[in-house]
C-alpha cells in the first residue's frame, strides 16, 4: 500500500474517530430523526425541472456526487446494481450532479452505463441547500419525504445489509404489497 | 580555450550561488520552539517564502517547488508541522501545533527583512492564522498570507450548519484564498469568505480551474494534475505577483 493510500486510511479512520456522537449503523448510515428533507429542485439531463414531490410515495436514495471524484465514481455501478436488485419496487435512486454542467455530466456517462436519473446541481443551491461538505454524500428518504439516513463516503451498494435496510423503509410505503 | 572554459565555468558558479541554483535545504529549529524544524532554501533575493505543508506531510513536488523558488531567488522556508511535532497525519493534528512556536517563526521570518510571504494548505491554515491574531495589525500588515483550500470547519455535518473555527482578531492581515475548483469545499467558499472577513482580514480568492485538493500528489491525478503539480512554484509567483500585497 502507496504511502498516500496509507495516509488516506488514517484520515478516514480518523475522522470516523472524530464525528461526535457517531454511532455504528449498517454500513456506516447514520440514523436522523425524520424530519422533512430539504427541497431539491434541479433538472435532468433532459432539462426538465424535477422536485422532490416528483417521487412522492417512494422511497428515495439521494446521492451528491461529481465526476472528478474518483469514490464517486467508484461506487456508482454499484449503485446500477442495487437499482437492478431491487427493480419493480418503489425505489427511486437520484444522483445529483455537485457543480456540474450537463456537458461535464455527458462527458462522464459514457464511461458507465448508469440507468437511473441524474439532476444537474450547477450552481450547486441544492448542495449547500442539504448542507453537503463532502462527496459523496447520500441521503436515504422514506415515502413521506423525511430524510431517514445519511451517509458521507462511498459503500457498495448492492450488499445485503443495504437492501436491508433499504427494504425496512419499502415496508412502511402505504399500499406496497410485498 | 581551457582559460576560456575555466571563466565559463567560474562565471556560472558565481552566478549560480548567488542566485541559489544550487538550493540545498538546511534543518533548522528555532530556539526555545519546543519542536518546529524547517527546511531552509537560501536565495539572495528580496522575498521569504514560508510555506506550511498540510496535515498530510510534505510532498516530493513540494520540496522541488522550493528548490526552483529558490533558484529564483526567493528564499523558502519549509515546514511539516506533523512531523516536526511526531502528530499522525490528520486535520486534528494541526490543532495542536503550538501557537508560539508558529509566531515566533513568523517574526523570525520577518526579523530578516524581507518581505515575508505565507503559504499554508488545508487544515496547516490553522497554526498559521492562530499566530497571526497574536501579532499586532501593524506586524500582520506586512505578511502576505496565501491559504490553499483552507480547512477551518469546526464541525461539518450533512443537513446541519456548518460551524467554523475562532479565528481571533486579524485586523490587518491580508489574505488570498486559493481554492481549486474540484473541490467539495468549492460550493461554500463564500460563507468561508465571510468566516474570514469577520476576522478583519482584507481578502482576495482565486478559483484555480479543473484541478482537485492536493492535486500535486494524488495517485489519480488526471494529465492536468501533473502538469500542473510540476509548476507549483510557477503557480505561486504567478498568484503573488499579481496579488497587489506588499506592494
Amino acid at each position: 500500500m502507496g504511502m498516500w493510500k496509507m495516509k488516506h486510511l488514517g484520515l478516514i479512520v480518523g475522522a470516523m474517530l472524530l464525528v461526535p456522537g457517531a454511532q455504528g449503523f449498517a454500513a456506516g448510515f447514520q440514523a436522523r430523526e425524520p424530519v422533512p428533507a430539504p427541497a431539491l429542485v434541479a433538472r435532468d439531463l433532459s432539462n426538465v425541472e424535477k422536485s422532490l414531490s416528483d417521487y412522492r410515495g417512494r422511497v428515495l436514495l439521494v446521492n451528491f456526487w461529481a465526476t472528478w471524484c474518483p469514490p464517486c465514481r467508484q461506487e456508482m455501478p454499484s449503485m446500477e446494481k442495487l437499482r437492478q436488485k431491487m427493480a419493480g419496487q418503489p425505489l427511486v435512486i437520484l444522483g445529483v450532479a455537485s457543480g456540474e454542467t450537463l456537458a461535464d455530466v455527458n462527458a462522464f456517462l459514457p464511461s458507465m452505463k448508469l440507468e437511473f436519473p441524474i439532476l444537474l446541481d450547477p450552481e450547486s443551491l441544492n448542495t449547500r441547500r442539504w448542507k453537503v461538505f463532502a462527496l459523496p454524500t447520500s441521503f436515504l428518504l422514506d415515502a413521506e419525504g423525511r430524510v431517514r439516513y445519511s451517509l458521507s463516503g462511498a459503500i457498495e451498494w448492492d450488499t445485503g445489509e443495504v437492501q436491508t435496510l433499504i427494504e425496512k423503509l419499502l415496508n412502511d410505503v402505504p399500499h406496497f404489497a410485498r | 580555450m581551457f582559460l576560456y572554459r575555466l571563466l565559463l565555468t567560474i562565471l556560472f558558479l558565481s552566478e549560480t550561488l548567488l542566485n541559489g541554483s544550487l538550493a540545498y535545504a538546511e534543518s533548522l529549529s528555532l530556539p526555545d520552539s519546543g519542536g518546529l524544524t524547517y527546511d531552509r532554501y537560501a536565495a539572495s533575493g528580496p522575498d521569504l517564502l514560508l510555506w506550511v505543508a498540510s496535515e498530510r506531510g510534505l510532498s516530493e513536488a513540494e520540496i522541488q517547488a522550493a528548490k526552483r523558488l529558490a533558484q529564483g531567488g526567493t528564499e523558502v522556508w519549509q515546514v511539516d508541522l506533523a512531523s516536526s511535532y511526531f502528530l499522525p497525519l490528520l486535520p486534528s493534528s494541526m490543532d495542536a501545533v503550538p501557537t508560539q512556536d508558529a509566531r515566533r517563526w513568523l517574526k523570525a521570518a520577518m526579523n530578516t527583512g524581507k518581505q515575508v510571504r505565507v503559504l499554508a494548505i488545508s487544515r496547516a491554515v490553522r497554526p498559521v492564522l492562530r499566530a497571526m491574531s497574536e501579532l499586532t495589525a501593524g506586524e500582520r500588515s506586512q505578511l502576505c498570507v496565501a491559504l490553499l483550500y483552507p480547512n477551518l470547519y469546526a464541525s461539518a455535518d450533512p443537513l446541519d450548519e456548518p460551524a467554523y473555527l475562532e479565528l481571533g482578531k486579524l485586523e490587518g492581515g491580508q489574505i488570498l484564498l486559493l481554492q481549486p475548483r474540484r473541490s467539495a469545499a468549492t460550493p461554500w467558499l463564500p460563507a468561508l469568505m465571510q468566516v474570514l472577513q469577520n476576522s478583519g482580514v482584507g481578502l482576495q480568492s482565486v478559483m484555480l480551474e479543473k484541478l482537485r485538493e492536493g492535486y500535486w500528489v494524488r495517485d489519480d491525478a488526471t494529465a492536468f494534475e501533473i502538469e500542473e503539480g510540476k509548476r507549483l512554484d510557477a503557480m505561486l509567483q504567478q498568484q503573488f505577483q499579481s496579488w497587489a500585497c506588499g506592494k
